[in-house]
């Protein structure tokens, strides 16, 4: 059976973390355990990464930002109350740092803003279409702003849902879906024809 | 009205196809499925945009040994306060306002006892050798200085270092009292060392 999306990432996070949930690895870092941070960091650096490459669109200040967002929760762990999933609290952190990054260098850059490879190996015939189908969605993301970008890449990737991803912005849920709504349409009209083509 | 709950549906069909919503909102959702052929053609859409999302990964290394030095060179909370009082006392110390000796002998005592209520860091980084005492002594090297160069120049010291480099690119050395009018002289004796002062009263 193929697994896809939050299933697949759940098996690889539980593989990362070595046994121990969120809160369990979460209590080892509050007491300053520098192993049960490593667990967290690589359980979240993939994940991160996307997001912020969606958002600030430079492979440099992607580290930039993703090493502060990691010392922001190694440093303020303690304040993690638990009114929020974990998942919450360090994308919000993440997108703080990643808009204020942008403020400082706003200019997207040009040329190839995702260096990306493919995940599973397809065969052949899928290649052709998974290509099609990339370079599709390369281009109708780059013609997105960055906060539509960013609800897309948590909506469709991350799976969390739009009360999540609000309170990750820090916006209300109804701004949530209206950015899904008009991106989707940004997003159907630039991948014309291709996403037929998939379909 | 019938426009209404397509609208509504439409609206939560990217979270229905993630699997991301709550039970009354797919409740809504598939109440609509049911009579709607556009939204079941457009939640086909929708799973070929996951599907594709899914499998298009940036290519961003692993940071943790870099995300690690950082937390281990992280100075502590007393190095931070004595990065900040060295700033200032570098300011302090230029030429330009050298003269204001009476303001210099009152910062420097001021600063002194900023550092000695700073000597207990309430943040300490693991991994950080531990703070043996404040700050008592800045460094700042040539700008063509190597790492080497520094490495030797602390050593001769005999102290630790608990700061730096500061914006001023200036390096907050602590020594035993006794023997900090010696690492002074080493230091600036040293031809990559190109300000070497105490910075909590006047030495030994």
């Amino acid at each position: 059976m193929r697994l896809v999306g939050a299933a697949r990432r759940l098996q690889s996070d539980e593989r990362r973390s070595g046994g121990l949930n969120e809160g369990e690895l979460l209590a080892r870092v509050r007491a300053r355990d520098m192993q049960a941070f490593e667990r967290l960091y690589r359980i979240y650096q993939p994940r991160l990464a996307r997001f912020l490459f969606n958002l600030v669109q430079r492979p440099q200040l992607v580290e930039e930002v993703l090493d502060d967002t990691m010392m922001v929760v190694w440093q303020t762990a303690d304040s993690f109350r638990g009114g929020s999933k974990l998942s919450t609290w360090i994308f919000a952190i993440a997108y703080r740092k990643a808009i204020k990054a942008r403020s400082r260098w706003p200019d997207p850059v040009e040329d190839d803003p995702y260096d990306t490879r493919v995940s599973d190996d397809p065969t052949p015939e899928e290649d052709l279409g998974h290509q099609r189908l990339h370079d599709a969605l390369q281009m109708a993301m780059a013609g997105l702003s960055a906060d539509h970008r960013a609800v897309v890449d948590l909506t469709y990737f991350h799976g969390m849902g739009y009360r999540e991803i609000a309170d990750i912005m820090k916006c209300p849920v109804d701004t949530v879906k209206t950015r899904m709504f008009h991106a989707r349409r940004r997003l159907k009209d630039a991948m014309s024809g291709s996403l037929e083509d998939w379909l | 009205m019938a426009d209404d709950a397509h609208d509504r549906a439409e609206e939560l069909l990217p979270w229905y196809a993630a699997g991301s919503l709550d039970a009354a909102d797919r409740a809504i959702v598939e109440a609509h499925l049911a009579c709607c052929p556009a939204c079941r053609q457009q939640l086909a859409g929708e799973r070929a945009l996951i599907d594709g999302f899914q499998a298009l990964t940036p290519d961003i290394d692993s940071g943790w040994a870099r995300l690690r030095g950082r937390l281990e060179t992280r100075p502590s909370l007393a190095a931070r306060l004595s990065e900040t009082l060295t700033d200032a006392w570098h300011v302090l110390t230029r030429p330009v306002v050298a003269g204001l000796a009476t303001a210099q002998v009152a910062f420097v005592a001021i600063a002194g006892l900023f550092l000695q209520s700073a000597a207990q860091p309430a943040y300490v980084a693991l991994g950080a050798t531990p703070v043996a005492g404040a700050a008592n002594i800045v460094v700042m090297f040539k700008p063509d200085a190597r790492e080497a160069d520094l490495r030797g120049a602390l050593e001769a010291t005999g102290g630790a270092l608990v700061g730096g480099p500061t914006e001023a690119d200036a390096y907050l050395v602590h020594v035993a009292p006794n023997a900090r009018s010696a690492a002074l002289a080493k230091l600036q004796a040293d031809r990559s060392v190109t300000l070497a002062q105490p910075i909590d009263g006047p030495a030994e």
